[in-house]
């Protein structure tokens, strides 16, 4: 693993400027393939990009929260991430990459809570949305990773085999990231959302103010070993935040709680009473 | 001797006639509003050739010549008015010197609910009391304002130099409107080269591939007119079809035409001049469409600056690219761009625009909207919402009084034919009457939140007894 990271970082190394200048994330098409070329070339790897850990270049950005979820402490570009049942991790996923100036392409989610992805920080300006792709949707997620750095699709039947390598293909040519809003065989990482609990909603009063779950991230290399964190999805302010509260939960350490989330996780238990 | 419109000075614009249809549904995502408006662009073109459409619900036309044949522009303005009204469409007409002025007049209708005639030179006087967020720039308008310079009158006394340097090209168009002149000089003369750009289809084609290929042709010519460092304010879009038939509609845009906005007015022209249309009968191989023409029109210095586009968020070639790839995969209005929009209902605080179109939000997001419902926002909302039954702890179905008190606690929940989810924790009634005044739209209902056992969160509407799920929060 370091080796391989280190040979990579050393090919980056010998790139002329026009790929380094690209490194803010805002860059245009071009210096993002170039880029994207420089990473897939280096050792001629076919193979998944989920088990190379790497820094700057190869990966988008996320929101801070979630980037200890992921292997590559970010979307790593060329792979695949499967997201189980959760609409707003989906868009939490894409909203640091999309804050970031990088086009976000959004295929077979007609349902798609706009509002909500704009208070996670993207913007709804770089998003080009493709509600219903029909049956030829892999044709038109291979589009999109022309035009945006990550797509997200929820296919609309299970994906095929000869579909999936294709599309992988794409990825690992063009540098995109794919999220997949349901089951996608062979996904490097994997995350999915295992509880949760809603604050400031009882029985009767109150309203929907933050949400604790507990995200799993599993998958192969890197991930072998399932990682969990307890994250607000959303807090109280619409963003993603690590959730504090289930640490000090765990270590019976009630003070350590402080502020708005704190005060939002209190309000069921007050109402318990 | 001079003519009455050269009175005031060289520098005024030609006199316009404007027709302006209120309540004219001009947001309408589907782009049928277009194809109506043209009944109404047909009874117009009656009484002169030329008509230049704004937008559907406002057209302009030169009023100089049809006043003269008509007897004045007053008997013009009327004739027109009473035609399009006996079509069944409301209708005011206004003439002025220059497009802006005369939208204005047509808006400022007069007791007996005709139009404003505003004489030769007046029109600066007549813009006067016009606050300045009528100018297409409200991020201008609002710097203006906060300076004190409130209306038009203001805007215009001030010296052009200063206008200039601290405001810039987009400032001295204002200003120029404000002064009842065009927006821009207009480039003297008539171009040396022929600018239009032209294709024809062998085989014959039908609408859609035609406006894929309008995109490709008016990137040709704005590539001309750019290579001169000219603009076009007005395009001429001309189409001849098989049979012989020809269309040819004048379309003004409020900025300046980009490529994608002139294939979206060619698709305008196309629907409302369909060779597939009824009266034509079913086959269409007779009538394709054989030529398409575009003449640009009004050129003008490129300034570098559009006035009242959507936006700063230029779209890179390579996002283009791919959104007229997918669109003639699967058609215009498949590939959206989001725009966030006033509402209280989450489905309402979005609307999806098609790539390429170019459409304000119908309602400003950034008021404030009484009863809308808090944040945070749901990550899943329903374009339709889905059927539901909500129960109390006795499994009869649960509703709210007029006086929005709930019969019982909601106990279980079942969307469409999903299975029954006990409820853990809900909130509500919260009443919405949206509309009161409005007969049609008016809505008058009770949201809650309900969240169930699996942790996912809804937000489920009532109204006349019967459950709706309107988003997922999950």
């Amino acid at each position: 693993m370091r080796e391989k990271t280190s040979q990579l970082t050393g090919h980056m190394e010998r790139l002329p400027a026009a790929a380094a200048t690209a490194s803010d994330g805002t860059s245009s098409g071009n210096s993002v393939f170039l880029r994207a070329a420089a990473f897939s070339r280096p050792d001629g790897a076919s193979g998944s990009y989920g088990d190379i850990v790497v820094s700057g270049d190869a990966v988008l950005p996320v929101l801070p929260a979630l980037a200890e979820l992921l292997p590559a402490g970010g979307l790593a570009r060329g792979s695949v991430v499967a997201v189980d049942r959760s609409g707003l991790l989906c868009l939490a996923l894409v909203a640091g990459a999309s804050a970031a100036g990088a086009w976000c392409g959004v295929a077979g989610v007609p349902d798609l809570g706009v509002v909500a992805a704009a208070g996670l920080g993207a913007a709804p300006a770089r998003l080009m949305l493709v509600p219903d792709p029909g049956p030829g949707w892999p044709q038109v997620v291979a589009s999109m990773l022309e035009a945006c750095e990550v797509v997200v699709v929820r296919p609309p039947a299970r994906p095929q085999a000869e579909a999936r390598r294709r599309l992988e293909g794409v990825l690992r040519r063009g540098g995109g990231v794919l999220v997949v809003a349901g089951e996608w065989e062979g996904a490097p990482v994997r995350l999915r959302v295992t509880r949760r609990s809603w604050a400031g909603i009882g029985d009767g009063y109150g309203s929907l103010r933050a949400c604790r779950a507990e995200v799993v991230a599993e998958g192969r290399g890197a991930v072998t070993r399932p990682r969990r964190r307890w994250l607000w999805l959303p807090a109280p302010d619409g963003t993603v935040a690590p959730d504090e509260t289930a640490a000090a939960d765990l270590s019976f350490r009630g003070s350590a709680v402080t502020g708005e989330a704190a005060r939002a996780a209190a309000a069921p238990r007050r109402a318990a009473r | 001797m001079k003519a009455p419109g050269q009175a005031a000075g060289a520098d005024e614009p030609a006199r316009v006639l404007a027709v302006w249809c209120p309540g004219w549904p001009e947001e309408d995502a589907s782009g049928a509003e277009a194809r109506a408006f043209g009944e109404v662009i047909t009874v117009v073109e009656g009484f002169c050739p030329e008509v230049e459409i704004l937008r559907p619900g406002l057209c302009l036309l030169a009023a100089r010549g049809p006043a003269r044949y008509f007897g004045g522009e007053d008997a013009l303005a009327r004739q027109i008015a009473a035609a399009v009204t006996a079509h069944g469409v409301v209708c005011h007409t206004g003439v002025a010197a220059g497009q802006f002025a005369a939208a204005l007049a047509a808006r400022a209708v007069r007791p007996d609910s005709t139009g404003v005639v505003v004489p030769p030179g007046g029109a600066r006087q007549f813009l006067a009391p016009y606050p300045v967020h009528v100018l297409a720039a409200p991020a201008l308008a609002g710097q203006l304002a906060r300076l004190g310079i409130r209306t038009l009158g203001d805007l215009a006394a001030l010296p052009a130099r200063d206008v200039a340097s601290r405001f810039g090209a987009e400032g001295t168009a204002a200003q120029r409107v404000a002064r009842g002149q065009e927006a821009r000089r207009l480039a003297t003369g008539p171009p040396q080269a022929d600018l239009s750009a032209m294709l024809e289809f062998d085989p014959p084609v039908h609408a859609e591939p035609a406006v894929f290929a309008a995109k490709g042709l008016a990137e040709q010519m704005l590539a001309g007119l750019a290579s001169r460092g000219l603009s076009c304010a007005r395009v001429r879009v001309e189409v001849t079809g098989t049979d012989g038939r020809e269309s040819t509609r004048l379309w003004r845009h409020d900025g300046l035409l980009s490529a994608l906005a002139v294939a979206q007015r060619v698709r305008w022209q196309l629907d409302g001049w369909s060779p597939g249309s009824a009266e034509d009968g079913p086959d269409e191989s007779v009538c394709g469409i054989a030529m398409l023409r575009l003449v640009p029109d009004h050129l003008v210095p490129d300034e570098g600056r559009q006035l009242g586009l959507w936006g700063d968020d230029l779209i890179s070639g390579r996002v283009e690219r791919a959104a007229v790839r997918l669109q003639a995969m699967l058609g215009h209005e498949s590939v959206a761009h989001p725009v966030l929009a006033g509402g209280r209902g989450p489905g309402e605080q979005v609307m999806l625009v098609p790539f390429g179109d170019i459409r304000d939000a119908r309602h400003p997001a950034d008021r404030p909207w009484p009863a809308r419902i808090p944040p945070p926002a749901p990550a899943t909302v329903y374009p339709v919402p889905r059927p539901a039954r909500v129960i109390d702890a006795a499994g009869v179905p649960v509703t709210v009084t007029g006086r929005a008190a709930v019969s019982a606690s909601p106990d279980a929940l079942t969307v469409g034919d999903s299975p029954w989810l006990a409820i853990t924790a809900w909130a509500g009634p919260w009443p919405v009457t949206e509309r009161w005044w409005d007969e049609r739209n008016a809505t008058r209902r009770a949201r809650f939140q309900l969240v169930t056992e699996d942790g996912i969160a809804w937000l489920a509407a009532v109204e006349l007894g019967r459950w709706q799920i309107e988003a997922r929060y999950d």
